[in-house]
């Protein structure tokens, strides 16, 4: 505990410096763990981090939205969906497999044609928090995200149930990110980027407006925040943090698509992250990414045999995680650290003005 | 000059009458007391001119010489009318210095999309920001909690906030609802004292809710009396006091006039 507190001092330090050193020191080090895990372990784990990096987008961007904003989605991983399925078919060549859509674009392009998609299916799916509220958004939200699956399960152009196979990888000149160490260099700038800006949006006026909203919306409005305009902005923010995450899977080593990776089951997955990590902590978010993804990768072939019959108890495992977690720590890694820091800075402060009382006496 | 003013303001929830065809006009840096029994649609009324609800058709409201009739809420409060809440409506999570930086929100000026293309300018206006709004906090003596979050903080310090952050809107009128509800005698002294020196400081107009007649009493300049949504009543503190209209919606006619001045007076 201490060891993190004095991590957070240091980082505070450098920051002191310049605004950007610690973001640049930690962007640094992140390039060198394709090495470590590939010496250390092997290359799955390299599949494993870029997987992890995509969910960081994904969390950081429900954060936004669901954290800053107070605003309950759970059709997050539709927007997802959005964005891969719409790079995917841009940028394959036209006459693929199965009747699938092609259109022979650069990856380059159809990766922002992709996120522009998705920014504008993210402010439809926020239009019905103009009106509705909690439990209600969800349900609202969630048929949204589920319909965009089954759209996509049952159009052969988009893939339905074959999926859409061999989308091309980006390429610079003749390099190109079709490796797991060389694509993990493309996720995680994008992660690092993407949580940079998340802290950006979080300490202006725009973050402030967003928390706002989330406390207290007629107080809001009354503070002169145009809260539709900022709830819609909130929601495709982060439908472009989702689009951007889709559209990086879709061209993700080894290029393959399928609706199932859609499915609640996975927006139940990435729920699970922003609440462990602490609804609204940015860096919570992003633990909560980290741990779920290696968890779930790690239970994914949990088995328990009943009465001689298999059964697969992985989402078992996590929903009940989901349940103990609200019970017990419903503000997550991020809310617990938080409070330690804030205890630690108090107790700081009354030490130095008990140290001047003492002098001046 | 007449700052504020409503002509036949009316709103009515299903069968109910809150306000009925209610002309108010509020002069240029007065402080105007709105009094009234339980129920006559004081708050109502300040809901009505903040864009909280929309008033009934016929209703006119202009503030400033704009036409704010139908405005939303925020843009009203973009023109410079800022209120209080009765149940102060912080934003508890926030730390009491982002409770304030909210309310100065109507003079970003960047906008919303500026964090991400233009985060030299961001930075620069906010550091200017949060030293006033540090200054304010100092003002209402706040800073030392400035980190807190607002619901951590006691009640009096929580009503401090909530007219610290209707402040930092830098209105040029102010309406509070009830401010003293809550509090102990010497600590209504104590906030109307310091309403008093913003009002100064910043050059505000006030209209004010409050059920402390007392505190009406003293402070106000002009005071209009609402009961069932009607006004009964308006003027001096002292002519109020003895309006037979004022006296009767307040303790009902059987009332002796002996009883109602000591009740006035206390």
């Amino acid at each position: 505990m201490l060891f993190l507190s004095r991590i957070a001092d240091l980082i505070e330090a450098l920051a002191q410096r310049h605004r950007l050193l610690p973001w640049l020191l930690a962007y640094a080090l992140l390039l060198t763990l394709p090495f470590i895990l590939s010496t250390l372990f092997n290359d799955y784990l390299i599949d494993l981090a870029n997987r992890a990096c995509l969910f960081i987008m994904l969390a950081v961007g429900l954060n936004i939205v669901k954290g800053f904003c107070g605003q309950v989605t759970v059709g997050h991983i539709g927007l997802y969906a959005i964005g891969a399925v719409t790079s995917a078919v841009l940028s394959l060549e036209p006459g693929g497999f199965g009747g699938a859509l092609g259109f022979g674009l650069s990856v380059w392009v159809s990766i922002p044609i992709a996120v522009i998609v998705t920014a504008f299916a993210g402010l439809i799916v926020g239009l019905p928090s103009v009106r509705l509220e909690g439990a209600y958004l969800a349900l609202a939200t969630l048929g949204l995200g589920e319909s965009v699956r089954i759209f996509i399960a049952v159009t052969p152009a988009l893939g339905s149930s074959t999926g859409l196979m061999m989308i091309p990888a980006p390429s610079i000149g003749s390099f190109v990110f079709d490796s797991f160490t060389s694509y993990y260099y493309l996720v995680m700038t994008a992660a690092v980027v993407g949580i940079y800006f998340s802290f950006a949006i979080l300490r202006s006026a725009t973050g402030r407006a967003f928390q706002a909203i989330r406390e207290d919306t007629i107080a809001a409005s009354v503070n002169g925040i145009n809260v539709m305009k900022y709830k819609l902005l909130a929601f495709v923010l982060s439908a472009i943090y989702a689009g951007l995450a889709g559209a990086l899977f879709a061209h993700m080593p080894p290029g393959y698509l399928h609706h199932n990776n859609f499915t609640v089951i996975e927006m139940v997955t990435l729920l699970l992250m922003v609440v462990l990590g602490g609804i609204g902590n940015v860096w919570g978010g992003v633990i909560g990414a980290i741990v779920v993804t290696i968890a779930y990768d790690q239970t994914k072939d949990l088995v328990v045999y009943f009465m001689d019959r298999p059964i697969v108890i992985q989402p078992l495992v996590f929903g009940l995680s989901m349940v103990l977690l609200v019970l017990f720590m419903p503000r997550g890694i991020g809310g617990w650290f938080e409070g330690v820091r804030r205890n630690r800075r108090f107790i700081q402060r009354s030490e130095e003005k008990l140290g001047d009382a003492a002098r001046n006496s | 000059m007449t700052l504020l003013e409503t002509r036949n303001l009316s709103k009515s929830f299903g069968g109910l009458q809150a306000i009925d065809k209610v002309s108010l006009k509020v002069e240029q840096n007065t402080i105007h007391g709105l009094i009234g029994p339980n129920g006559s649609g004081k708050s109502t009324f300040f809901n009505l001119l903040t864009g909280v609800y929309q008033p009934d058709d016929g209703s006119h409201i202009n503030f400033d010489g704009v036409n704010i009739t139908n405005s939303p809420a925020h843009a009203i409060a973009g023109l410079g009318l800022a209120r209080t809440f009765q149940l102060l409506r912080l934003y508890g999570e926030l730390s009491v210095l982002d409770n304030v930086m909210v309310g100065y929100h109507p003079h970003t000026k960047y906008g919303p999309l500026a964090p991400l293309f233009n985060g030299a300018a961001v930075r620069r206006q906010d550091k200017a920001v949060k030293e006033e709004m540090e200054e304010l906090l100092e003002f209402i003596g706040l800073a030392d909690h400035a980190e807190i979050p607002a619901a951590e903080l006691s009640g009096g310090q929580r009503r401090l906030l909530a007219l610290g952050r209707a402040i930092a809107m830098r209105p040029k009128m102010l309406l509070l609802d009830e401010p003293g509800a809550g509090l102990s005698p010497v600590n209504v002294d104590s906030l109307m004292s310091t309403i008093m020196t913003l009002k100064e400081r910043y050059n505000l107009t006030i209209v004010v809710v409050e059920h402390i007649l007392k505190v009406v009493m003293t402070t106000c300049d002009t005071i209009s009396v609402l009961d069932h949504g009607q006004k009964i009543s308006e003027g001096t503190p002292e002519f109020v006091k003895n309006d037979p209209a004022v006296v009767e919606a307040y303790l009902g006619r059987e009332m002796a006039d002996e009883d109602i001045r000591a009740a006035m007076d206390a």
